[in-house]
Order: structure tokens, then sequence, then C-alpha cells
């Protein structure tokens, strides 16, 4: 009798259901035997072929669900046994889960804080074809980095240099202006741009026409906000009149949109810089650099050969023998993440503070895998007898290896759902601290490395009892003979060393950051910045002759202190000067000095103290040719003796009569910058009243009424002058207080792993505690005995902890100029607040396990 | 409830089961089509039917006892429903006054 070919028959039987397999098989061979009885070759050749004409859905085996198969059986098995061993160690499983969704938790909302700022600026078209104009200057204390430059800049760049596809010059000293419409008044924030703003950068225009925006004169471009908070619609607005400061009027040319969270650069309207600039000439002179430029390259041109193209760029313009400003390019996008230089060198910026949480986020990460994987391998040795069972019932090790691996895949599963839980509940909170517009989107990068994690942790916690314990004998492991391996004891200590120096980190540098922010914030200033609030100078108090009424006026309030004017809004940079002479001058020094204007009264409502000499004072009459410096510019200067000294300053003759303290208006990041302070009313573009302490919001209001009186058609906008300086800390101050927070849960975590540790190994060493306490031992000595190993444990993790982050915050605070000086307190601090928490998350656990009756744990065998 | 769909291949196996009432089983269903099509067909396309219109309740079916042809494997017999019987009456009643309908044409 002829065989059908025996692999064909194989292979049918390995697929084919087998309800119909007799038939199948049996039809099949009846076929081929017939057959055979003709042409044997093409016999076995038909019955390949109908073998594989079978191999169809409706014939397979796998496919038909809800079929009791051995593997379907086992993994229902499988997890109703995991689900009865958490239902009776309900502690450890919290601690499981709900340690290991926080660290989830934790990292996503980090991840897409991270993401958030890595995408800034990132959206507009060409993203790698957009630059910044930025100068260096080289003066005597080193090279600066000038992210302003000349208000021609843009307009020759992009017709002299073939590389450049568009450029636009951006000057943005319109602020706080008053717009009206016939029955609205409100401030907002604009600057002038030239014509090919739009082109360069891609914030949707969504009415009017790009092309057209400034084809008639005296148009503004609104934005979506603005035309929504002037006429509460977008929609046929173009060609409206919008008053300034209630005295010439724009028509609106167009809406553009800025997508907030994207933007880092936010304005309300944009005028034309062309129309603007011929009236004005310093916004179009070499000399000067009032203005941002931007350019958009063409695709094919390379940065670095146009940057030494231009590097001499101002040089030539301005006609001189030695080259003092370079400029040069840098990516648009780049400014925000990368926006600090030392000595005209890229020195970071945001980037740290996204680093630094990056590295949190990893840290909150692996404290967390690590407590899961110690806590599953704890418990495995538990199951000792279970897989002693199991493998005696004749359990081959691979249904073992696959049943802990999924075990423990599916508790990083569901943690990984409660995960996304808890970020969907706490981003809005989340929100309001970070400052942003986060959402829960269905990122596939955020996807596919959460996924990756959770299934390594898995898998690594799991792989211990899968692949370790499934590897015995089943009598010695029945028989509990088992001498555990001390390299697992080891390896899970260390483990939670690792855990405790990564939160010792995390608290240390908390507290060094909490410190330097505290510091920042108290620190005299050279001037004081409390009870004064600062308003623009707008309207009919911009007259000459009015400021003086204005400001008497102001002062009869009640509650009023002392008011003045000013042209320095002392909180960050404001107007650099140079090119003024005195004696023994280095001609080639083009050093800037910051120019503060002010009005009589304005050093004593500062409280500034002059070192040498006197203030400002209306007893003299030739005040307006007086100048005072502050300690550093004397110092650059290298003047001896300079009260009475003259300087000339844009052609014109001052005498030094006075020496101010250093004072700092820029964040402390900055060293003091030499200034220049002068009794210039004409400057001056703001008010600074002094206001009793206790009484702020009447007196206020006292002021808005005779404002509003006063100065018809404006209202009061004021800021607090110290709330003004603080927004300089603002990014400090969120990275501070979410650092504080994610130190917290660190710390959270570790500790519940080491609770959870506690339990299992007290409940290990049950008998041993009734044993000894038969014997005679007390209370405090099993605590002691339990105790013991945990704070070895921590000792050393504060061994190895407080060196890497003694350095690390050195390294950090080495960014400020002025800063607090490591306090070996804190640190200590931090190792004995560290023990603390070990010793009281332990004894919850241990003090317990001391107190039992040795007649509970002694009665079984 | 919608009436089963019967294909065309579904309704020639089917009327070669009813032929071959109760003695009906893959290989002899395989050889009454090859003689009736005089065309060759695969026992697959035969099973794939047979399981099909045995879902939709048009045959059922029943295993042979054990021989020693085969190779030993029992043979499954198929025998049509009166569901089946049904609906090949209904297809047969309209196929018929459709045909009925046709005009005399002459194709000179």
């Amino acid at each position: 009798m002829a065989l059908p070919p025996k692999r064909a028959l194989q292979f049918l039987r390995w697929f084919c259901r087998e309800d119909y397999l007799e038939e199948v098989e049996g039809d099949l061979i009846e076929v081929f035997e017939k057959q055979h009885e003709q042409s044997p070759s093409k016999a076995r050749k038909k019955f390949f072929w109908g073998v594989a004409r079978h191999f169809r859905p409706e014939f397979m085996k796998a496919l038909k669900i809800g079929q009791n198969s051995n593997s379907v059986i086992m993994t229902r098995h499988n997890l109703l046994l995991t689900y009865r061993n958490y239902r009776r160690n309900k502690v450890i499983f919290l601690i499981n889960v709900l340690g290991l969704s926080t660290g989830l938790a934790c990292s996503m909302l980090i991840y897409l804080w991270v993401m958030d700022e890595l995408k800034m600026d990132k959206f507009h078209a060409d993203d790698d074809r957009i630059f910044q104009v930025l100068e260096i200057f080289d003066e005597p204390i080193g090279l600066r980095v000038n992210e302003t430059t000349s208000g021609q800049m843009a307009l020759s760049l992009v017709e002299e240099m073939p590389e450049v596809e568009y450029a636009t010059t951006v000057l943005t000293p319109v602020e706080n202006i008053t717009l009206s419409i016939p029955d609205k008044n409100l401030k907002a924030n604009g600057q002038y741009v030239s014509k090919d703003y739009f082109n360069i950068f891609s914030y949707p225009v969504i009415e009017g026409h790009k092309d057209n925006i400034w084809s008639k004169s005296r148009s503004m471009m609104v934005s979506e906000d603005l035309a929504l908070k002037l006429f509460g619609t977008t929609k046929d607005i173009i060609g409206e009149s919008v008053a300034f400061n209630q005295e010439e009027s724009y028509h609106i040319s167009g809406v553009y949109e800025i997508p907030s969270s994207q933007s880092s650069f936010q304005f309300d309207f944009a005028l034309s810089f062309e129309e603007f600039a011929p009236d004005q000439e310093w916004a179009l002179s070499w000399g000067s650099t009032p203005a941002h430029a931007f350019v958009k390259l063409r695709s094919d041109a390379d940065v670095h050969a146009f940057n030494e193209k231009i590097a001499d760029y101002v040089q030539v313009k301005r006609e001189k023998e030695k080259r003092f400003r370079t400029p040069f390019l840098a990516k648009y996008s780049d400014r925000y993440l990368y926006g600090k230089y030392e000595n005209g060198v890229q020195s970071g910026g945001r980037i740290s503070y996204v680093r630094l949480f990056s590295v949190i986020a990893i840290f909150i990460l692996l404290i967390a895998c690590i407590n899961f994987m110690n806590l599953s391998t704890a418990r495995a040795t538990r199951k000792m007898k279970e897989v002693g069972i199991k493998k005696a019932n004749g359990a081959s090790r691979w249904s073992l290896i696959y049943q802990y691996l999924s075990e423990s895949t599916i508790m990083t599963m569901l943690s990984l759902l409660v995960a996304v839980a808890i970020v969907w509940i706490l981003l809005p909170q989340y929100n309001e601290i970070t400052g942003k517009h986060l959402t829960l989107s269905l990122d596939l990068n955020l996807l596919t490395s959460v996924l990756i994690i959770v299934l390594l942790t898995g898998l690594l916690s799991g792989s211990y009892p899968a692949l370790y314990l499934s590897g015995f004998n089943p009598l010695t492991m029945l028989k509990g003979k088992l001498v555990r391996a001390t390299g697992e004891t080891w390896a899970r200590k260390g483990l939670v060393i690792f855990q405790f120096v990564m939160s010792i980190i995390l608290i240390t540098a908390v507290v060094v950051v909490y410190q330097q922010i505290e510091f920042v914030q108290n620190k005299r200033l050279g001037f004081e910045k409390e009870n004064i609030i600062v308003f623009n100078r707008e309207g009919i108090t911009e007259k000459e002759d009015q400021l003086e009424t204005f400001l008497l006026e102001l002062k009869k309030l009640p509650g009023v202190v002392n008011a003045s004017s000013t042209s320095h809004k002392l909180s960050g940079h404001s107007w650099g000067v140079y090119g003024f002479n005195w004696e023994g001058k280095d001609l080639d020094d083009n050093t800037h000095f910051e120019l503060v204007a002010v009005y009589h009264d304005m050093l004593e409502i500062l409280e500034m103290q002059m070192v040498e000499g006197r203030a400002f004072s209306r007893s003299f009459s030739t005040e307006t040719s007086k100048a005072i410096f502050n300690q550093t510019a004397i110092q650059h200067m290298g003047l001896k003796d300079p009260i009475g000294k003259n300087i000339t300053f844009w052609g014109k003759e001052y005498e030094i009569v006075g020496v101010a303290r250093d004072f700092n208006f820029e964040s402390l990041h900055a060293e003091v910058k030499p200034s220049m302070i002068l009794l210039k009313p004409e400057y001056t573009d703001q008010f600074m009243v002094k206001i009793k302490p206790g009484k702020e919001q009447e007196t206020i209001n006292g002021i808005a009424d005779f404002y509003a009186q006063y100065n018809p058609g404006f209202s009061l906008d004021y800021r607090f002058l110290d709330a003004e300086y603080q927004s300089q800390y603002v990014a400090e101050q969120r990275v501070a207080s979410l650092s504080q927070y994610f130190a917290g849960l660190a710390i959270l975590i570790s500790c519940l792993g080491l609770f959870g540790l506690a339990t299992f190994t007290a409940e290990r060493r049950f008998k041993e505690i009734g044993i000894r306490k038969v014997l005679g031992a007390g209370t405090f000595r099993i605590i002691y005995l339990l105790t013991s190993d945990f704070t070895k444990m921590v000792l050393v993790a504060i061994l190895i902890a407080l060196p890497i982050s003694y350095f690390v915050l050195h390294l950090w605070l080495t960014g400020f100029a002025f800063r607090v000086d490591l306090q070996w307190w804190s640190f200590a601090g931090t190792g004995l607040l560290a023990i603390c928490i070990a010793w009281f998350t332990v004894s919850l656990q241990t003090s317990r396990a001391a107190q039992v009756n040795p007649v509970d744990c002694l009665k079984n065998e | 409830m919608k009436a089963p769909s019967l294909g065309e291949f579904e309704e020639l196996v089917l009327l070669i089961v009813a032929s071959q009432h109760d003695s009906a089983y893959g290989v002899s269903i395989l050889e009454g089509l090859e003689k009736q099509l005089n065309k060759k067909v695969n026992i697959s396309a035969i099973h794939v039917a047979l399981k099909r219109m045995e879902e939709k309740g048009f045959v059922k079916s029943r295993f042979g006892g054990i021989t020693s042809d085969r190779g030993g494997r029992r043979k499954k017999f198929y025998v049509i429903t009166a569901f089946g019987k049904q609906a090949l009456d209904l297809q047969y009643d309209v196929r018929t006054e459709l045909y009925k309908q046709i005009p005399k044409i002459s194709f000179n």
C-alpha cells in the first residue's frame, strides 16, 4: 500500500482542527490512493497541494477561541494564583503597584514637560533656516554676547548677502500701550517689525492677506487674543481703527495667531518698522544696537561660512579700524533652551533644567523599578514550596518560567494603567505649577518607551523566580533545605543602597536649591524694592511741564510716601550706553555702562546709599549736568578721588557728584554692571511710587482714582517692584517647587520599598523572634536585631551620596554670581533625615513583630 | 432572520449530497462533481463548502464505521436536511420561473 508523504501529513495534523482532522485526512488519503495507482509522483504532488489548500482559517486550530487548550487553562490558572497570592498579601500588593505607578507617573509628567520644553519655538516652518543675528562685544572685562543689533542689520543683510532669503528687524519698545476703540480701553504690548516678518515666522495669519499687510500706511496686525479682547471676534475687523494712547490711530490690516504654548515670544500687535524708523535716527544708525534681527537663510547656505563672512560686517559699515562688534547667527529656536553665553561662548541656559529633570525622572523611575524587583524577588523565596509541588507534579521548567514572567508583567502593566490615571488626574495642577499647557496625548515615543520600560521591569523582576527557582531539584525545595545564595542578599542590599543614594542626592539638592533661592530673594540689592509700585508714564504725564505737577499731586495722596520717575525698571538690563570719555580712558574701551536716567527723589525712594559725595538735590540749579556712578563703574574707569572730576558723554560735560554703593538690577546670576545715573527727566518713562506698608490696597485705589481723573482715557496699570524683580527668577522658582515634589516622591517610593522589605524580613524571621523571646530577649533587643541591617544600608548610602551631591551642587552654584555657601549641616541634616525616615518606616513593621506573643509563632510546625 | 444564502458551488455540492442520499462523503462528492462538470476539482473546496453548509444548517453529518480503507480513517457522511431541501426548492423555483419568462428568441 502506498503511503502519502509524511511531511505533508505532519503539517496537516499540526494545523488542522481536531474535529475536522479525521475526515480531511481520510478524504485526502483516499484521493491519494486512487491517484497513486495511475501516477505516484502526480499523486504526491496533488496530496501536497491538497494539504496546502486546506491551510485556511476555518480549518485551523489556534484561531478557534474558547477551545479548552492546555495553555489557555494554565494561563487562567496562573492568573488565579496571582490573584489569590496578592489577596493574601494586600500590603505587598499595594506597595508594589503604588510604588511603581507613582514612579511611572512622575517620570511621565517629567517626560511631558521635557518634551514640551524641547519643542518650544520649533513650530515655525523651516525652523532650521531661521536665525537670530547676535553680536559679540569685545569689552575689557571679556567678550559679551548682545541679543540686539543695529536697526540696519537685517535690511542690509538681505540686500547684500545672497545667502539670506528673508530678513526682518524687530523693535520692541511698544510696551503697555493703551489701545482704545470707541467704548473700550486696554493695555497691550507690541513690536515694530519690518515687512518680511510673517514670511520668516510662521504665525498663522488668520485674517487678512500675508502679502499686503503693510500695503497701506498706519497698518497694524493684531493677535487673535487681542482681537477677541477688543472686538469679541476676529471676523470683519479689518480696517477698524484703534487709537494708541488716545492720540494717533492705526487700522487693523490682519489677525495672526500665536500658539501660546509653543512660542516663547508673545506679542499682542505688530506695527510697521519701515514706517516708524525714518523719523528716528537711532533706529537706523549703525552706532546703536536697539533692534533684534532675524534672518531666514536659503536652504543651500552654510551658517559657519556665513558667520565668517559677516564677522567684520559692522566694522566695515562703521568704518572703524578695530573690530569691536562681531555679528554672528544663532539658531532662533535654540535661544529658548541655549540662551546663556559666557565670555562669548554658548554656556547652556534652560537646557540645564531640562537635563536636571531628565536625570530626576530617570532616578525616580530607577528607584521605583528597583523597589518592584526587590519586593518581587523577596517574595519569590516564599514560593519555594509552590515551585516544588508544581515540579513534583510534572510541571516543565518552561511553564514555570512562563508563569512567573507573565505574573510580573501583568503587575507592571496594571501599575502602568494606574500611572496613566494618576497623570491624567494630576495634569491640571501640574500645568499650574509649570505654567504650561500639557496634555496627555497619544505620543508614540512616550508610548513605546513606557511600554519598553514596563516590560523590562516586569521581565527583570520576574526573571529571578522564573529562571533561578525553577532550576532547583524539587526534593530539596520541598524539604526546605535550600541554602540561599549570599549573592542574592547582596544584590538586594546593593539595590536598596542605590535607591537611598539617589533619594539622598535628590533631597540635598532640593535643600540647597531652596537655600539659594531664599538667599537671592532676601539679598540686599543695593536698593530697597519693597512697597514700591511702578507704572508707565503715558498720556498727559508725558509732557515735560506736567511731570513736576503730577508728582506733586501724587505725593499729596494719603498713603503715598514719595514719588518720582525713572528710565530704569531695575529688573534686568534696560539701556546700555558707551562712547563717553573720562580722564585716562583707554580709547579702545567700549564697555557698556548701564544708563539710569532719573528725576529728583528717585535715589531716595530706592534708598540707594552714597559711598562718596551726594545724591541729586533740588537745592542746586545745574543738576542736569551732574553724574553719579556706582562703585563698579568708578573702579572700571580707574578714577581716584572721583568727586569733582568731569566726564564727557554724547558731547556734553558732566561733573561727578557722587558714588553710589553697588546695586544689582539684574538677576543674581550676573555680576554688578558699571552704571551711570543722570538727572534726565526727559528720558524717564515710568513712575515709581513708594507707599506706606499696611494699607497698600487702599493707597493704590486712591492713586488709581486720581490717575483716571488726572490722565483721562488711561487707567492705572501698576506692578510691584519686588514682584517685577522676582519674575527674573520664575524659572528657578518653578524648578525649586517641582524638585521639592519630586524629591518627596522619590523618598516616599524608597520608603515603600524599605517598608515592604522590612515586612518581608520580619515575616521570615517570625520563628526566630519567637525563640529569642522565649529565651528572654526584650522588645528592644528584637527591634535592634531587625533594624540594624537596614541602618547599615542607609549609612552606606549616606556615605556614598553626600560627596556626590556636594560635587554636583557645587557645580550648580558656580552658575550664580552671588551664591550661598554649601553648609555642612545641610548635608548632615539630610543624612540624619534619611536615617530617621528609614527607622520610622522599618519600625512600623518591626515594633509589631517584636511585640508578638511567642506562642503564636511557635505553635505550628 | 434572513435566510442563509446558497452559493453556486455550494448548490452543486448540495445537489450531489441530496442525490447520493445517505452515502455522500468527501471523495464520493468529489467524484460525482468531476463527472458532472467534466473538470478537476480540489477536495479542499468541497470540504469548505460542506463545513459552511453544515454551519448554515443545510446538511448534517455523521461518522461511518472504521474500515481498512483510507489508512483506517472513518468516513464522514453527509445528509441533506429539510431546510437544505427547502433552499434547493426555492432556488429551483426561482430559476424555472425566470427561465419560463424568456421569450422565444430565434438565433438565426
